[in-house]
């Protein structure tokens, strides 16, 4: 074999699936510069009201040491399962009232709303302004349960062999108790089951029983 | 098919399970975010700290901004990466407390791909700035 044309190509697979990768490549969006001077009120004012414009927006608000009136707080993106979105809120006793600067950071595009909105949000929650709504985290997709007739997701048993049962996932894979891997389609009440070959079988009315030549199984839902 | 075309088509199999396979196992970007130090430092005006702010963000990230007109307050972003985002961030802010000034230094970092966290990117910066301080 024409080594070189071996190692060309196998290059050329290697540059199709990194060029999938430039689409999950993000930004950091980083906002400063708010920062507001209270002639009046204690650290301990700017900290309870710092907490609470925080955890306003984000779960969770934590002081770095206790006393220090700086506080921060993260954000999940349920759908990537990653941190997409902080903030800081900083505040520092002056002689006279406080000092209290708030700094976010956000990841873009996880992130649907930029790091300036969430600051001024939290800015505006801690000494007043107005409140802009910002665009709602995405939310994972539920994994369906019970018995739909959509799709096959959850436990199914052989009929003709106790022993033999499959679990179906959400992505279209399936799993034996072997642990054995395959894949469903369900097209209407006729689904294929990639399984050892193909197999063409037929989903009853009610969702709970597939049959077909070679296979017929119950669905524990 | 002949051998020779078994041999191709396995190699560019291999090799797009290798570049595919790759993606399922990379971990999903993260936030990562520092509040970093905040101190006082007496007896040194509020211009030091600018410009001690502005040359510890350069020798760490690239083109320090003050934000408006001498707010003391600075802003820069670590080197697009290929998809000409930037994966770091920090600010540190300076202000003026009478002969004195306080300091802080907050840091950003989406990891991977960044290879610091937030926290060592603070630290990096925060000893930059004691280099150039008093």
């Amino acid at each position: 074999m024409n080594v070189k044309r071996g190692l060309w190509l196998f290059a050329i697979a290697i540059f199709l699936g990194s060029q999938s990768q430039t689409a999950a490549v993000a930004s950091v969006d980083l906002s400063t510069g708010i920062r507001y001077v209270s002639d009046s009120g204690t650290l301990s004012d700017c900290s309870a009201k710092a907490k609470a414009a925080l955890e306003t927006y984000l779960p969770g608000a934590s002081e770095s040491s206790p006393g220090s009136g700086e506080w921060s707080a993260m954000g999940q993106n349920v759908a990537t399962g990653a941190a997409s979105s902080g903030a800081a809120v900083r505040c520092y006793p002056l002689p006279k009232g406080y000092l209290v600067t708030f700094i976010c950071a956000v990841q873009l595009p996880a992130n649907p709303y930029p790091a300036h909105a969430l600051c001024l949000n939290i800015a505006h929650k801690f000494y007043g302004g107005a409140i802009t709504p910002l665009a709602a985290m995405p939310t994972a997709t539920p994994v369906p349960t019970g018995c739909a007739t959509t799709n096959l997701v959850g436990s199914w048993v052989s009929d003709n062999d106790p022993k033999l049962s499959f679990n179906m996932q959400l992505n279209g894979d399936l799993t034996d108790n072997e642990g054995v891997s395959g894949n469903w389609i369900i097209d209407g009440e006729t689904v294929t089951l990639t399984y050892y070959g193909n197999h063409t079988l037929k989903l009853s009315p009610d969702g709970k029983h597939l049959s077909g030549p070679g296979y017929n199984l119950t669905r524990k839902c | 098919m002949t051998r020779i075309s078994r041999c191709r088509v396995a190699l560019l199999a291999v090799g797009l399970i290798v570049a595919f396979g790759s993606l399922s196992a990379r971990a999903p970007a993260a936030l990562d975010m520092n509040v970093g130090v905040g101190k006082v430092v007496a007896n040194q005006p509020v211009s030091a700290c600018n410009n001690s702010a502005k040359a510890a963000l350069n020798s760490v990230l690239q083109d320090a901004v003050e934000l408006g007109g001498d707010t003391g307050e600075w802003l820069a972003f670590g080197a697009p990466d290929s998809a000409n985002g930037s994966t770091t961030a920090a600010a540190v802010h300076c202000y003026p407390l009478g002969g004195s000034y306080l300091v802080t230094f907050t840091c950003a970092a989406q990891v991977p791909p960044s290879p610091d966290s937030a926290a060592a990117l603070c630290t990096k910066i925060t000893a930059a700035f004691d280099s150039g301080a008093r």
